[in-house]
């Protein structure tokens, strides 16, 4: 008879990996109980965000501050806000996260620290930051967002933050992303809510980051 | 590979045809089919040989001042990210944009080393003696190679990314990276044992050149100063004045007295910007050739002139500065 893969679930499986002792359980819990736990803990998994070039242009000692722009800067306004977490789940509220980019015309701040920050990250790993939507660097496809993120225990993340309504993706990032020769993965390119009434539009933008551990 | 790493791979300066006045005089041009643009180049350090990384996947070797081709090589199926020679100029090193790096003796072009180091060759350097290899990949950390036995030896890693130049003291006792985390290191050569950091940077560096005593090294970059940086303490000694252009490459006179420094423009690469020759003494600029063709390699001739080399559809070009 053919085995049907489908015909079993993860923890029947696990079960019988127990009964035929290719898995055994040393705990002084019930082996429901430990089965439930290496459930959830599976479940709780997340992808590695995956990393991008760091770039030229990173500038250490970036103040603390949520807030990129100045008020009048030129520029549509842009919020970005998500999570750190590892690959097991964990919420890493002791993350740090970097953030640089250019202005709305493309240019970088290399004299001073206009549009770079180092980001509180909040008790539930939460970060979020007010900016504009960063120019086409002349050297560069795709507008882009800089992130290094680092936490105690973790590989240091250094990769970039697109934006799906980038006029060079034409609408479609599934099928244009790799327009940017930079960008190597289709994840990185995150969609964009317009919020706020005409007057003062908004773009509004979520982006999870996933830290390996050491 | 990011733009900007082909950029500082070879020595770049932009000039707009026709307006670098007197400051650079053609010496040499040399042919490739239109199909094999010039990426980057480097000059041996005889001045005896030109190599020119080229886009149809092929280092072409010229003698020089003759310009007769000698050798073509490849890597394989990948494109070539930069050429370098040793300072002896016996070896000359191909790295390509997947991590392929070969060797070869020069004369005749026999083959000597090949490795794989991961990821698109950024920055690559031999030891005096040539026994030791420093290979900075994409991203990641530089790698130390002992090219006697052909053998990997350790990793020289930054707190994250990788570094964008490396680069021997001529004594042969220390092994510098400049490190995309914006720190400076300073490693003994032969085991690659971290010997003292420069932590004054706020940007990162791009370019680096140890003095001719092996007691400083010339470090610019991304803060538009060239920083001159005691290799013992690991601190600034001294700084040159600050220019309004990111530093790209850097190259030091045999005696030492000259520091030629090529610019880019960090609103564009693709912008005009200059190179200067500064007098290492007084920290001030002796020449300054004045943006107007792209060039892409060169360095300084035993017998003191600096040559740079620029590309055009179908040729190289050697450029003296006046």
């Amino acid at each position: 008879m053919a085995w049907n893969r489908a015909a079993l679930t993860r923890r029947e499986i696990l079960e019988k990996c127990i009964a035929l002792g290719s898995v055994s359980v040393v705990s002084s819990f019930p082996v429901a109980a430990v089965l439930d736990a290496f459930g959830q803990m599976e479940a709780r998994y997340r992808r590695p965000t995956p990393p991008n070039e760091i770039g030229p242009f990173y500038k250490k000692r970036a103040p603390e501050t949520t807030m990129l722009r100045a008020p009048g800067d030129p520029g549509m306004p842009l919020s970005v806000s998500g999570q750190v977490f590892n690959t097991r789940g964990v919420a890493l509220s002791n993350a740090v996260v970097e953030v640089w980019q250019t202005d709305h015309l493309g240019h970088y701040d290399l004299d001073g620290y206009r549009y770079r920050a180092k980001l509180p990250v909040d008790h539930s790993s939460a970060y979020k930051f007010d900016s504009v939507m960063p120019g086409h660097y002349p050297d560069r496809v795709c507008q882009h967002v800089h992130y290094l993120a680092t936490a105690p225990g973790h590989k240091p993340l250094v990769t970039q933050l697109y934006f799906a309504t980038d006029p060079v993706f034409e609408g479609d990032p599934d099928r244009n992303f790799a327009r940017d020769p930079l960008i190597h993965s289709r994840e990185l390119v995150r969609p964009v809510m317009l919020i706020g009434d005409p007057k003062e539009i908004q773009a509004a933008v979520k982006f999870e980051l996933v830290l390996e551990l050491l | 590979m990011a733009p900007w790493h082909g950029l500082l791979l070879g020595f770049l300066l932009l000039l707009a045809p026709g307006s670098f006045g007197d400051s650079l005089q053609l010496v040499k041009t040399l042919t490739v089919p239109p199909e094999a643009a010039v990426q980057s180049a480097a000059l041996s350090p005889k001045g005896d040989f030109v190599a020119a990384a080229c886009r149809d996947g092929r280092v072409r070797l010229w003698a020089f001042p003759s310009g007769e081709l000698r050798q073509a090589f490849d890597l394989k199926d990948q494109r070539i990210s930069g050429v370098w020679f040793s300072s002896d100029g016996t070896l000359l090193a191909a790295g390509g944009n997947r991590g392929a790096v070969r060797i070869w003796n020069i004369p005749p072009g026999k083959l000597r080393n090949e490795l794989n180091v991961g990821a698109a060759v950024i920055a690559l350097a031999f030891s005096p003696d040539r026994n030791l290899l420093a290979v900075a990949p994409a991203g990641v950390p530089a790698q130390l190679w002992d090219l006697e036995i052909g053998k990997f030896m350790t990793t020289l890693p930054p707190k994250f990314a990788g570094s964008a130049a490396v680069a021997f003291s001529p004594d042969g006792k220390w092994l510098a990276s400049a490190d995309e985390d914006t720190v400076i290191r300073i490693y003994e050569a032969q085991t690659g044992a971290l010997r003292a950091s420069s932590e004054d940077f706020l940007l990162e560096t791009f370019a680096i050149a140890f003095s001719g005593d092996s007691k400083y090294l010339y470090a610019g970059g991304a803060d538009k100063t060239i920083s001159a940086v005691d290799v013992a303490s690991g601190k600034v000694a001294r700084t040159f004045p600050k220019q309004s252009f990111v530093v790209g490459a850097l190259r030091l006179s045999r005696d030492g007295k000259f520091l030629a420094a090529v610019y880019f423009d960090d609103k564009g690469f693709s912008n005009p910007a200059p190179v200067l020759v500064w007098d290492v003494a007084s920290q001030s600029v002796r020449t300054t050739v004045e943006p107007g063709v792209t060039t892409n390699g060169g360095g300084f001739l035993p017998d003191g002139r600096l040559l740079v080399t620029s590309s055009a559809e179908g040729k190289l070009q050697v450029w003296a500065v006046r």
